[in-house]
């Protein structure tokens, strides 16, 4: 009796060895084919049903429809005037997933879930640095799945979300793999890691998106550029978290669709893309004391803060940023629109932000600014028209989509002009009660126009008056002596320009064409930019708002002493109101 | 009338968690999403909820034994209500604005504490005690008090006197009074008595009542009428020209207005002012048509000085739209948000 019992439980755990043996042998040999590591199967998400699909169309059609299209294909009246264009649904090609390279994104009509449902957190989120707003808090969470539901159902149409013979889902299970401490040792690794895997080739050196720039197209030929790792706010996949790791480790692991990033999950251990991620985090821009910038919620960009401070220097400005006072000048994020609205009109701007800083004194002031651009341009042949020219009609591209002689096939092919960026001041601001100043864009009129001192990458500096909007500039005959161009260098991405400018005196300048700099006042300043290789010239380029150079005063001595004398006081008054306590108290009165 | 102090102190708790959240950035001043348009009944209604609920807390602190003095509760009041205006309002508000409402805050909070003597004879003691110094612990106060406030007066007014480059406050007129007529391409447009065109029944006949049957639906999303959809083919009248319209607008307006038409477009944020929000009620629908296509044909330059002419980057429409696309656009701007436009009668 006992002996069989033993036997049996021999066999049973025996038989138990046996069935871990075989799924052991059977889940390697899963995992050997080809399950890269942080991922799990999933199980394709059930059809929605009709009643979402029709009311998903309601949506589509009100919200949607005007840069997607009719059928989907991301040829609404919008879309021809936008870059990056609007997503083509019909090949079920989606970016941002975490789902395994070339998969369906993970989408259920029924499970809002974050980490879960990724069509639901871009339309939730958007993606910023292209026009899909955040759709959080204008669409319902039901309105945001339904009209999900018309989309994935009936304007995917080369794909099917629900077909189990031809999809599969292999999920990112990013909820399960804590991120790495961003430790300098695995930031360390991370840099050597994006040499070693190549991310450099196209997301450049200093991963500015400088590397091969110009050459890369999506899957339908359209042209397409590598991220910028500086402006993570840009990131599509930020999910309107841009600092936050996890974001890039998921684009990393599950690569982007329809663009020739790659997955990297099949040639990198988890560990290995937490170490990449968290090198590439910490390239985005920081403040001085190294924390991430704070994040404006209304437009999910940094917070503007429109003064420039200039810090005054004794003696002559440093020409070398990494000067001290260069090192210690605050420094400023100026953003930057397209001009739309003089033609040439420039709606696919590609300069969306620049840092200014700035030093003073008693004779100069000093811009040094930095702006990234993916490409350096000089000019190869003369512009058909001048620079200075306005309201002239180059011909705008032909409204067609992705065809031959579509601006798909042009987006490469603009004429090369040069990289060129301006600082546009007031004129006689003094004269005008505050807060009225000349219109920003080049001026109101004779009157009160605007000095315009520009630099263009042929390495000119030159002087422009703007005497009103629709007015061609002038060139100002003998300014140029008086500026001078400190440093211009273009290096892995991003330009360096430093301009040297007089402050202003009546002796030396023209007080009714040159602006006049002084000490404690704010002084209105707009800043141009132009991307050379986006056929950037003239009018076409990008504009700011109006900022303020705003010249630090020297510490004037009454403010250390009438505080002490203010102090003094106190004390004194102090005494007076004890005594006056005690005196009543004690019955006496004074 | 315990149970409901009770609910008025859990309430009063919890928003001070969440004042407390916002106010250390660990919860954003967004959390609670301020309606836009909805915002200042929102912040009394907001406001009001506190108060009930301070009531409850010092009603259930006091049946609790605990009860804080009359001195504690002003200031915790004032302080209370300093930390909201900074911390909770979104978008900012600047300083200037923020100490008017503090200022009439404080003398709300001295007329409360000082309704009755018998109130103020309780407000003034704490003080009183600290200028008796009769225990060591007040005497302690007292030389604190005699250390520290010469020091704190002399530091702020030091930083008062420190140079600064704070952002100087523009305040800006948002509709700003329109002429009596506009000349667009050549003709003459009288505000009062112009209509647009498009705004016309299938049979061609201006006809507010069936556009505005055809306009998308208040509340959120703001989507269309089911039987209403612009992209139909068969339209005629109304919905035809929205759909006209809408191209023109997202060929050219929505860098700035955006896509859902609130301001929040791809180029936004680089100006300022940020471009107008038309779904919100402060906007094109408090304004009559004709208003509209002055101000998108006449672009920022047009505008009088009180709107800041200088620093808007509104065009002017008419350079690159002829007067059809703009009523077009208008008609488009008001299907889309929902709004009826104000007519003169």
């Amino acid at each position: 009796m006992m002996d069989s019992i033993t036997q049996k439980a021999g066999i049973i755990a025996a038989a138990a060895f046996g069935v871990v043996l075989v799924s052991s042998a059977g889940y390697s040999s899963v995992f050997a084919q080809g399950l890269p590591e942080g991922f799990k199967k999933g199980d394709l998400s059930p059809e929605p049903s009709a009643d979402m699909i029709e009311a998903g169309k309601r949506v589509y059609f009100t919200k949607c429809v005007w840069c997607h299209g009719v059928d989907g294909a991301g040829d609404g009246p919008g879309a021809d005037r936008l870059w990056p264009r609007p997503r083509n649904f019909n090949q079920g090609t989606f970016k941002i997933r975490h789902t395994a390279s070339g998969e369906l994104p993970l989408f259920d009509a029924k499970k809002p879930i974050a980490g879960q449902n990724d069509l639901f957190e871009t339309v939730t989120h958007g993606l910023p640095g292209s026009a899909m707003p955040p759709w959080e808090g204008i669409l319902s969470e039901e309105q945001r799945l339904q009209v999900l539901s018309f989309v994935t159902t009936q304007l995917v149409k080369d794909r099917k979300f629900t077909d189990k013979q031809s999809e599969t889902q292999t999920i990112l299970q990013l909820a399960d793999l804590k991120p790495k401490p961003a430790t300098d040792e695995s930031k360390k690794r991370g840099s050597e890691l994006i040499v070693e895997k190549k991310c450099v080739e196209c997301h450049g050196m200093e991963g500015r998106g400088d590397g091969n720039a110009f050459n890369l197209k999506d899957d339908w030929g359209f042209s397409i550029q590598p991220a910028n790792w500086h402006k993570c706010w840009n990131f599509r996949g930020s999910r309107q978290d841009p600092y936050n790791v996890a974001n890039i480790f998921r684009t990393f692991s599950t690569g982007v669709n329809g663009t020739p990033m790659p997955s990297f999950a099949d040639n990198t251990s988890v560990d290995e893309r937490w170490d990449i991620a968290n090198f590439v985090n910490s390239l985005c821009e920081r403040d001085a004391l190294g924390n991430p910038l704070p994040i404006d919620p209304l437009t999910d960009k940094p917070k503007i803060n429109f003064v420039i401070p200039s810090d005054l220097v004794e003696g002559e400005i440093p020409a070398d940023i990494e000067h001290e006072a260069w090192q210690k000048a605050p420094k400023r994020i100026v953003a930057m629109g397209g001009q739309i609205t003089h033609k040439p009109r420039n709606f696919v701007n590609r300069i969306d932000d620049i840092w200014v800083r700035s030093l003073y004194n008693d004779k100069y002031i000093v811009y040094l600014l930095e702006w990234d651009d993916r490409t350096k341009s000089v000019a190869e042949g003369k512009l058909p028209w001048a620079p200075t020219q306005v309201n002239i009609d180059v011909k705008e591209q032909d409204p067609k989509t992705g065809e031959e002689g579509s601006i798909a096939a042009k987006q490469n092919n603009y004429a090369l002009y040069n990289d060129a960026i301006a600082i546009e001041t007031a004129v006689k601001w003094k004269e005008l009660p505050a807060p009225i100043k000349p219109r920003y864009l080049f001026g109101t009129n004779d009157q009160f126009p605007m000095d315009i001192v520009k630099w263009e990458a042929d390495g000119s500096l030159r002087a422009f008056k703007g005497t009103g909007w629709d007015k061609d500039f002038e060139e100002r005959d003998n300014y140029e002596e008086a500026m001078k161009l400190v440093k211009s260098e273009w290096k892995n991405g991003r330009w360096y320009v430093m301009i040297q400018r007089p402050v202003g005196n009546k002796k030396d300048q023209d007080y009714d064409e040159d602006t006049f700099f002084e000490v404690g006042q704010y002084i209105p300043t707009v800043f141009f930019a132009w991307d050379g290789h986006n056929g950037d010239a003239g009018r076409k380029m990008a504009v700011s708002a109006f900022y303020y150079t705003f010249m630090n005063p020297p510490v004037p001595q009454e403010t250390y002493i009438y505080p002490v004398v203010i102090a003094v006081g106190v004390v004194l008054l102090e005494g007076w109101v004890l005594t006056r306590r005690a005196n009543r108290k004690k019955g006496k009165t004074l | 009338m315990k149970a409901l102090m009770s609910l008025g102190a859990l309430i009063g708790v919890a928003g001070l968690l969440l004042l407390g959240g916002m106010v250390l950035d660990v919860v954003p001043s967004t959390y609670i999403r301020l309606v836009e348009g909805y915002m200042p009944i929102q912040m009394l209604l907001e406001v009001a909820c506190y108060v009930i609920g301070f009531t409850g807390l010092s009603y259930t602190l006091n049946a609790m034994g605990m009860a804080i003095p009359r001195f504690w509760q002003g200031i915790g009041f004032w302080v209370f209500f300093l930390l909201y205006l900074k911390y909770r309002m979104y978008p900012p508000i600047p300083f200037s604005v923020r100490a008017m409402y503090g200022t009439v805050s404080l003398v709300a909070v001295f007329m409360w504490v000082s309704a009755s003597e018998e109130d103020w004879q309780k407000f003034k003691q704490p003080i009183m005690n600290v200028l008796d110094a009769q225990t060591g612990g007040n005497r302690l106060l007292r030389y604190l008090y005699l250390v520290l406030l010469p020091i704190l007066i002399g530091g702020f007014s030091f930083n008062a006197m420190m140079p600064k480059s704070e952002e100087p406050i523009e305040l800006r007129t948002v509709h700003p009074a329109p002429p009596a007529s506009t000349k667009v391409h050549g003709k003459t447009y009288t505000l009062q008595t112009s209509q647009n065109p498009y705004r016309v029944n299938p049979e061609g006949k201006y006809d507010q009542e069936f556009s505005n049957a055809n306009i998308v639906e208040q509340g959120m999303g703001r989507l269309m009428k089911p039987n209403a959809n612009p992209w139909d083919d068969k339209n005629q009248g109304y919905l035809k020209y929205v759909r006209e319209g809408g191209e023109i607008f997202y060929q050219n307006c929505h860098f700035c207005h955006g896509d859902n038409l609130n301001g929040r477009g791809l180029h936004a944020f680089a100006f300022n002012p940020i471009p107008a929000n038309f779904t919100d009620p402060g906007t094109i629908a408090q304004l009559q048509e004709t208003f509209i296509f002055w101000r998108v044909s006449k672009g920022g330059i047009g505008l009088p000085n009180e709107g800041f002419p200088w620093a808007s980057v509104m065009p002017p429409w008419e350079q690159h739209l002829t007067v059809d696309e703009i009523w077009k656009v208008v008609l488009f701007e008001y299907w889309h948000t929902g709004y009826y436009p104000r007519t003169w009668d």
